[in-house]
């Protein structure tokens, strides 16, 4: 059984179609990145997950129990954690409070634990908090009663970056112990280093879903070279090259960047002959991977249309050089 | 069972308490001022020159007893028309307020229903209502002993144990326009407008061929002149106040129970 299944779902706000006939599953036990820029939709589907949002149209399944059926719904969320994008605490309650409201209604499991782990200030009030304060407490309040299933709304957002590779160790522990984690992110290297699958949505349709590999090697590298001389335009027709920059600048030489997602061998023989100062070859940032493959301002084809083509053909894109 | 409202009646107690010190503070003034009030100034006179209409709406009906005095100074001021907007007020603020902020998404995260959860939060209004009624009591029984205007002890009770129905029904006003109104201040205003608009339908409309409106008003149905100076106790009344907050409750949960929050 899925932990999590989306068959259809479509959150129709009128003037914003919110999500539209998004379907995926997420397995049992394993780590599902939701991935997509600042208002895509992602916030829409945890919230219908939860019940917090009727679906206009399509199923949601929570461990099996329909979200819509309050009785269904409830029995699920006693397994279930759930930490939103900026969790909300009453102000004037101390952190200890909240826990304790938190532990009546859900039983507590492990705090003493995470309290280790993730340390706000139980004593004072919540309005004293940072916003990283309030995501440890947070993060402790999700996982406290040992869910079977977390669902975490842009969960580093806030923590420092100690604190986040302690969140990530924490969490690929607790996919070990059969865990399933669902994590909306805007961010590609957050994804990529815990994921194990990714969906991605972009204006509320889901673009695809696959393992967090294919997504990397399709996604390309950023490449940014420093020729001593300018080099000729057709010795980098090269396959995989896409939308290539030039710029002479104020110092010597002529420096190039370029999305790559063709071979790097294929590239680096091309280039041999130049004399270069520099040459750096780095992960595409998010932004550009929605760019070049998601983008739908190119034409009148559905989204996604280009993730049909594997990798090699995707650097096929000839008007790109 | 009952944990969200344990936890909201506890962070209510000090504000109740200070609620309650507050009126008796104001019950002791009544009481205190009474006697030169009496002495100095001419009652009947003072009451014939105010126009009809407002002895009405102030619920005045004598102020040749201390009785009569209380009834108009303290409990149609202080209770009807002060604490029933205050109460829903303060209610409207409860659910709307956690959707404003963010807060009601961790709270439907955990395994409670929305009808529990509205059920349990208006519960937790019985902090305030029951402790503003802990208090005053007693000052008003002992400070009318004291200046010597006796009022039973069975009136004084029952004029605030009377008025814990009314003031559950004046939440459950307030906790109406909480669910419907997902903005804590807009929600707020609508109670206190709902609320008022309710008093002067029954105050100003009683005795009139549009008498009829206000039977929808809760204040029709709580009367302290009634009780302290005829020592009648509107027990149909607080039941049809029971059956009020009950249809408002219920309709509170229906809606919130549908809506998307």
């Amino acid at each position: 059984m899925a932990a999590i299944e989306l068959e259809g779902l479509t959150k129709d706000y009128g003037e914003v179609l919110a999500n539209d006939d998004v379907t995926f599953a997420v397995e049992e036990g394993e780590i599902f990145g939701y991935l997509g820029p600042n208002g895509a939709g992602k916030t829409t589907t945890i919230r219908t997950l939860l019940g917090l949002l009727s679906p206009t149209a399509g199923t949601a399944r929570l461990l099996g129990n329909d979200v819509t059926d309050e009785a269904q719904l409830l029995a699920a969320k006693r397994r279930l954690g759930y930490l939103p994008d900026d969790p909300g605490f009453d102000e004037t309650a101390t952190g200890r409070a909240v826990l304790d409201l938190h532990a009546s209604l859900k039983g507590d499991e492990r705090s003493a634990e995470l309290l280790e782990l993730f340390d706000p200030p139980l004593d004072r009030e919540i309005r004293e908090y940072s916003r990283g304060n309030v995501q440890k407490l947070g993060l402790v309040t999700t996982f406290m009663h040992d869910p079977d299933l977390v669902i975490l709304d842009e969960p580093t957002s806030g923590l420092d970056p100690l604190l986040q590779q302690r969140f990530n160790e924490f969490v690929r522990a607790e996919r070990e112990r059969g865990l399933t984690v669902f994590f909306s992110s805007h961010i590609l290297s957050e994804v990529r280093k815990l994921c194990d699958r990714v969906g991605i949505i972009r204006d509320g349709r889901l673009v695809t879903v696959e393992p967090v590999e294919s997504l990397l090697d399709r996604s390309g590298k950023f490449v940014r070279l420093h020729a001593a001389e300018a080099i000729p335009v057709d010795a980098l027709e090269i396959d995989g090259v896409h939308g290539i920059e030039s710029d002479t600048g104020p110092s010597d030489g002529t420096e190039y960047a370029f999305t790559f997602t063709g071979d790097v061998n294929a590239l680096l023989a091309a280039l041999r002959e130049y004399r270069l100062h520099d040459l750096s070859i780095e992960e595409a940032p998010l932004d550009e991977v929605f760019m070049r493959f998601y983008d739908d301002s190119d034409g009148d084809e559905p989204n996604g249309a280009d993730l049909a083509v594997g990798p090699g053909a995707a650097g096929g894109g000839v008007d790109d050089v | 069972m009952f944990e969200l409202t344990a936890y909201d009646g506890r962070r209510r107690i000090r504000g109740s308490v200070y609620l309650s010190i507050g009126l008796s503070l104001l019950a002791a003034m009544v009481v205190w001022v009474y006697p030169s009030f009496e002495a100095e100034i001419d009652l009947e006179g003072l009451l014939a020159a105010y126009p009809e209409p407002i002895l009405q709406v102030m619920g005045v009906q004598t102020m040749t007893s201390l009785a009569g005095f209380l009834s108009f100074e303290l409990y149609t001021f202080g209770w009807i028309i002060m604490l029933g907007l205050y109460l829903a007020y303060s209610t409207a603020g409860t659910i709307a307020d956690d959707v404003d902020r963010g807060r009601m998404d961790v709270l439907l995260a955990m395994p409670i229903s929305r009808r529990r959860l509205v059920a349990e939060r208006f519960g937790a209004m019985a902090v305030p209502i029951v402790g503003a009624n802990l208090l005053p009591p007693l000052v008003v029984y002992v400070g009318a002993e004291l200046i010597d205007h006796p009022i039973p002890a069975a009136d004084v009770l029952a004029v605030h144990l009377l008025s814990i129905p009314y003031l559950f029904a004046c939440a459950g006003i307030g906790l109406l326009a909480s669910v419907i109104v997902d903005r804590a201040a807009i929600a707020q205003r609508v109670a206190l407008g709902v609320t008022f608009a309710l008093f002067l339908s029954e105050s100003l409309l009683s005795g009139t061929d549009a008498e009829v409106v206000g039977a929808i008003a809760p204040m029709r149905y709580y009367d302290p002149n009634a009780v302290l100076l005829e020592g009648n106790y509107d027990l149909l009344g607080a039941g049809i106040l029971v059956a009020m907050t009950a249809v408002l409750l219920a309709a509170s949960q229906l809606w919130f129970g549908r809506r998307d929050v």
